[in-house]
């Protein structure tokens, strides 16, 4: 493959890491100069802007492979860095392979050269131990970086190297780039007393020649004890015992006994640890000792990742095209991040080279190398823990190689999970009864710039004329053609009837969308798969998308302002795929829980609950209306006559909905039993229960058992309906429902005022300490208990009494009855009282010390000094009730507000970890790497939605599905019976059988 | 110590002969390392008769809430 070629199929990807090598072959430029541009504005040869690293300037031509912008990806230049840096991102691996390997010898240590005999033998016995766990590990599918931990954890313990027998040090890292080792070093005291000893206060001096004529070493001369004098001198393998000697010679030297006690009665006084720099090219050449069977016993394959390539002296500088200049609008060129970040290291780099030719002190070129390791550091990451990051001339950290690809604005979530797409829309959404629910409401403007390529032949020929003269503006129109040779024209108001003649087929007209287009429709946050579908596009005027408000549920939608995202399909297996799989009434049953998501809501059902609870009736005109919106348009024989003339019940009419040989029979959540005999319903009331999204028991039958064709249109027509019914009853509430009669309020105030008084009863026991307190309680928290239970009886006795004194036909009622929206508790709070406030689960007993608020006396545990809300909604509240109100509530909002958070992210992590699961063709769920997950999927291989949603009896109803089977064979029920009834008398019996056969055939 | 699997909440461990390990192979159509994972030191382990060891299949037989029983299996590993 060329370098910029474009690979057509990957076959496999390798990583490792790159040979610096590698970095100068496919360098297109060596980078010298930290200029961008000249003067006049043109690229500065060797600079960062060299046009040989590609063009972004539209007319110039890229100097490497002769392309221009657009069609050059770029090409990669390199910078020689005077000294090698460490790279940040393997700053954990150097670490490990230098406490795992000798520093003499930079081979693998498993085993302690000193402590166990065939020290080499046993090591390569441990690197086939690594080995054989990383073969494991592959086959396991498990982390092999695992055996390379456990592996360097047993090399780091060791003392002495198997292999060469040298002493090895621990290695301590100072993040993010720098290792020291911790070396031994000689005692200062030692030092100080060979000072002693050649300075001595009285007697003769002694010269380094002369300790070193008594150690008589040929090892350890004088220039050594010179070193050791002036601290350069480092200990190496055998030092130890060289240094006691030493002490010895001084002892004897200069005759101080105690001395030589001292010194040679132990080895550690003789050294200390010192922290030994390990600069970055002390590492390479350690790493590059590191033979490479040692390596591959590691887990690296050390023909493509060898580890002093961690150590870089080249600098890959990317493609101009990766880090563009923009020109702002006064002229001026602005650099991006990385710009910046490369002309530091290259302005450091020349500095540092200058120096180190200047001769300059070592102190100067160790602080030029650090600020050269800064600067490569943040270049690659600038959000490295410990470093401060490298900053804009404004001030804001620059955004560096890996915060490109980082996190939710990255490369990877941002820009290659999250792509932003053409032919999409957003808008506002809003409801619309008269809708299917496949539909969506598609404004006008939306549908004149969203196309769709219509390939023309002979038979939409005229069609596609029309809609090319029609031009752009006008709705079925055209915003461009596509001709034969290719070519992509533009529709315009002028050019479209000229246009429109030169259409022939073959040419590809990208019309609008028009009403029967498939679209998809999507409301965030998209949590399940019900919250993207396939609607139909209906065309309408003004600036919303219209829905079905059948199909809220499924989004979690509503109308207070929320948007929703629509995308125009653009190839043809595309739109059938969505049509067939996607389509709102496919997805209407819920796999979460097997029955259906989308149904009759709010107002649908106090519609249904209004015409069946007390089954009114209706004339003619009356039925007709109510029906108008569905397709019955031909009335059943009336119920009966009243007055003379015809009426229809409730019931009636609804029965009309339902297929003509439908049997079901459930409790509704008004708590009657509904009862449908043969597609008529007989009594009952219809409501959340039986028409409700999240498993009404008809929609649910409808869906499962006839079609899902036949559940939406049983929905939509419901819905219809019930709206209907609503206008024809009127269906309104105000304040006036929630009030009770005055003995009812006198009631209540009774309840309350008897519920203080056994408050106050308890409260005295406490105080007399008469309490017994619950078991596993103490006394206090017992009293806290008595007195909320106390109190929650009191504000539903209140509700009671509320409750009894509203009609059957309250609408608050009828709402909470039929389970359109609201409870019994929220009835209750409105016209009884609103009842115990809670913070954490108790009553509030926080604010002041000992009391919640100034207006209480301290330690006073009445019940309105912590929370209890004695009036109703109605009434209003009091100031110490409305605030304790306040703090119950805004725990509320609190609660969801972490709530959300949380389970969103728990979310992500589960859908994360989940979505390579597959369920394969033999029922097994398997991962990518084809490992079991589940033998069966859900361990009985069903779908939650093809499942019956009853609780009782079976999953699968194996016995049901086979009478259905064999009902649907015979004609009636005796020629089934025939059937299977069946059997062939036992034939040509001998006569020695008939006593059996007399048995058999039942009886004497 | 407990032993575990005498809990009502722990399912039957068994350990599979070689036959019957075959015979799981090649129903599923499976490498020995694609099935689930069990560690040799799980406590289910711990008191069946013979010792599982690394490379053992073992079947665990659990009731289900969907089907009455479900049957997995799960290879020993260190």
């Amino acid at each position: 493959m060329s370098a910029q070629g474009t690979p057509q199929e990957i076959g496999q990807i390798s990583f490792g890491l790159m040979d610096p090598e590698e970095y100068r072959e496919m360098s297109a430029t060596k980078v010298i100069t930290a200029d961008t541009y000249d003067d006049d504005g043109f690229p500065i040869d060797m600079g960062l802007m060299d046009p040989r690293l590609g063009v972004i300037d539209p007319g110039l031509e890229c100097k490497t492979c002769g392309k221009h912008s657009g069609s050059c990806n770029g090409h990669f230049g390199h910078i020689e860095l005077a000294a090698p840096v460490i790279h940040v991102g393997f700053a954990k691996l150097i670490r490990r392979l230098l406490r795992g390997t000798c520093r003499e010898c930079s081979r693998l240590t498993p085993v302690d050269g000193r402590r166990e005999a065939d020290a080499e033998d046993k090591a390569e016995q441990r690197k086939d131990h690594y080995r054989e766990q990383l073969r494991r590990a592959k086959e396991l599918n498990k982390d092999p970086s695992d055996v390379l931990k456990s592996a360097i954890r047993e090399c780091r313990k060791v003392d002495y190297c198997p292999y060469c027998g040298a002493k090895q040090f621990d290695i301590k890292h100072e993040k993010p780039t720098t290792y020291y080792e911790i070396i031994e070093v000689p005692h200062g005291e030692l030092s100080k007393r060979l000072e002693r000893a050649m300075d001595p206060p009285e007697g003769e001096a002694v010269r380094p020649t002369d300790i070193a004529e008594e150690l008589d070493d040929n090892d350890f001369g004088a220039d050594r004890i010179r070193e050791l004098l002036s601290g350069s001198y480092r200990p190496d393998r055998n030092d130890i015992e060289k240094l006691k000697n030493l002490g010895r010679a001084l002892g004897r030297l200069n005759d101080l006994d105690e001395l030589d006690v001292d010194v040679s009665s132990s080895a550690e006084y003789l050294v200390e640890e010192d922290m030994d720099k390990l600069m970055p090219s002390d590492i390479r050449d350690w790493f590059e000792e590191i033979p490479d069977q040692d390596i591959d016993a590691l887990g690296i394959n050390p023909e493509r990742s060898r580890p002093e390539w961690m150590i870089l002296t080249v600098l890959p500088v990317p493609p101009v095209t990766a880090r563009p200049s923009i020109t702002l609008d006064n002229g001026q060129r602005s650099e991006d991040d990385l710009t910046h970040k490369l002309v530091d290291i290259i302005r450091i780099n020349q500095r540092f080279m200058e120096n180190r030719e200047a001769g300059a002190p070592q102190l100067i070129i160790e602080d030029l190398w650090e600020l050269l390791q800064y600067h490569v550091t943040t270049f690659m990451d600038n959000e490295i823990s410990g470093t401060p990051p490298a900053r804009h001339r404004s001030g804001r950290p620059l955004k560096t190689l890996s915060q490109r690809l980082k996190g939710k604005e990255g490369r990877f979530r941002g820009s290659l999970s999250g792509k932003r797409v053409n032919f999409s829309a957003r808008t506002v959404i809003s409801p619309d009864p008269t809708l299917s629910l496949n539909e969506v409401g598609v404004p006008d403007r939306v549908a004149t710039e969203m196309t769709q390529t219509m390939n023309v032949n002979e038979r939409n020929l005229d069609e596609a004329q029309r809609y090319v003269a029609n031009g752009p503006e006008t709705h079925p129109g055209a915003n461009y053609v596509r001709r034969h040779d290719g070519r992509r024209l533009k529709v315009t108001e002028k050019n479209c009837e000229e246009l429109a003649e030169k259409v022939e087929p073959g040419w590809e007209v990208s019309r609008h969308l028009i009403d029967g287009d498939i679209v998809i429709f999507n409301r965030q946050p998209s949590l399940h798969r019900m919250s993207i579908m396939a609607h139909e596009v209906v065309v309408m005027p003004y600036k919303t998308f219209r829905l079905n408000t059948t199909v809220c549920p499924p989004y979690n939608a509503d109308f207070d302002g929320d948007e929703m995202n629509m995308h125009a399909l653009q190839n043809e297996e595309a739109r059938a795929e969505a049509r067939v799989l996607m389509r709102v009434q496919e997805q209407m049953l819920s796999p979460r829980f097997g029955e259906n998501i989308i149904g009759a809501i709010q107002d649908h059902i106090t519609g249904t609950y209004l015409l069946t609870h007390t089954n009114p009736q209706f004339n003619e005109t009356q039925a007709l209306d109510l029906l108008r919106a569905t397709r019955i348009d031909e009335l059943p024989a009336p119920d009966g006559e009243d007055e003379g003339e015809a009426y229809w019940t409730g019931r009636t009419l609804f029965s009309e909905l339902l297929p003509d040989d439908l049997n079901l029979e459930f409790v509704s959540s008004a708590g009657d039993t509904v009862v449908i005999e043969d597609g008529q319903m007989l009594e009952g009331t219809i409501d959340e229960d039986a028409v409700g999204a999240f498993g009404g028991e008809v929609v649910d039958t409808l869906a499962k058992e006839y079609s899902k064709t036949r559940g939406r249109i049983f929905v939509n027509e419901i819905a219809a309906l019930s709206m209907r019914t609503m206008m024809h009853f009127g269906f309104s509430i105000s304040i006036d429902d929630e009030s009770v009669p005055p003995e009812a309020e006198n009631q209540i105030d009774e309840a309350i005022d008897n519920a203080y008084e056994r408050v106050q009863e308890l409260i005295d026991v406490y105080e007399r300490g008469e309490m017994e307190p619950l078991p596993g309680r103490p006394l206090d928290e017992t009293l806290e208990m008595k007195i909320m239970s106390t109190l929650s009886k009191a504000r539903d006795t209140a509700g009671d009494i509320a409750e009894d004194h509203f009609g059957d036909a309250n609408p608050a009622v009828i709402m909470a009855d039929s389970g359109a929206r609201g409870s019994m508790l929220n009835l209750t709070q409105m016209a009884g009282c609103v009842g115990q406030q809670a913070v954490r689960g108790e009553r509030i007993n926080r604010g002041y010390e000992d009391r919640t608020l100034s207006h209480f006396k301290p330690n006073d545990l009445s019940a309105d000094a912590h929370g209890f809300v004695e009036a109703s909604y109605r009434t209003g509240l009091g100031p110490k009730e409305f605030f304790f109100h306040a703090m119950g509530g805004r725990e509320g909002l609190v609660d969801t507000a972490v709530r959300t958070s949380k389970s969103g992210y728990l979310q992500r992590r589960l859908i994360n970890a989940l979505s390579e699961l597959e369920t394969q063709y033999d029922g097994t769920v398997r991962d990518t790497s084809d490992t079991i997950v589940q033998f069966e999927f859900g361990e009985d291989g069903t779908s939650p939605v093809h499942n019956s949603s009853s609780l009782e009896g079976p999953t699968v109803d194996v016995e049901e599905i086979a009478n259905r089977v064999v009902d649907e064979e015979f004609e009636d029920a005796a020629e089934r019976e025939d059937f299977l009834a069946r059997e062939e008398g036992p034939t040509n019996i001998s006569e020695h059988a008939d006593d059996w056969w007399m048995e058999a055939a039942g009886g004497d | 110590m407990v032993d575990v699997s005498q809990h009502e909440l722990v399912p039957d461990h068994t350990i599979l002969d070689g036959d019957e390990i075959e015979g799981v192979l090649e129903e599923y159509n499976i490498k020995k390392t694609d099935l689930p994972k069990i560690k040799r030191t799980d406590p289910a382990l711990r008191d069946l008769e013979a010792d599982a060891e690394a490379g053992d299949v073992v079947r665990v037989t659990r009731d289900s809430r969907t089907t009455d029983r479900a049957v997995v299996y799960r290879l020993v590993v260190e």
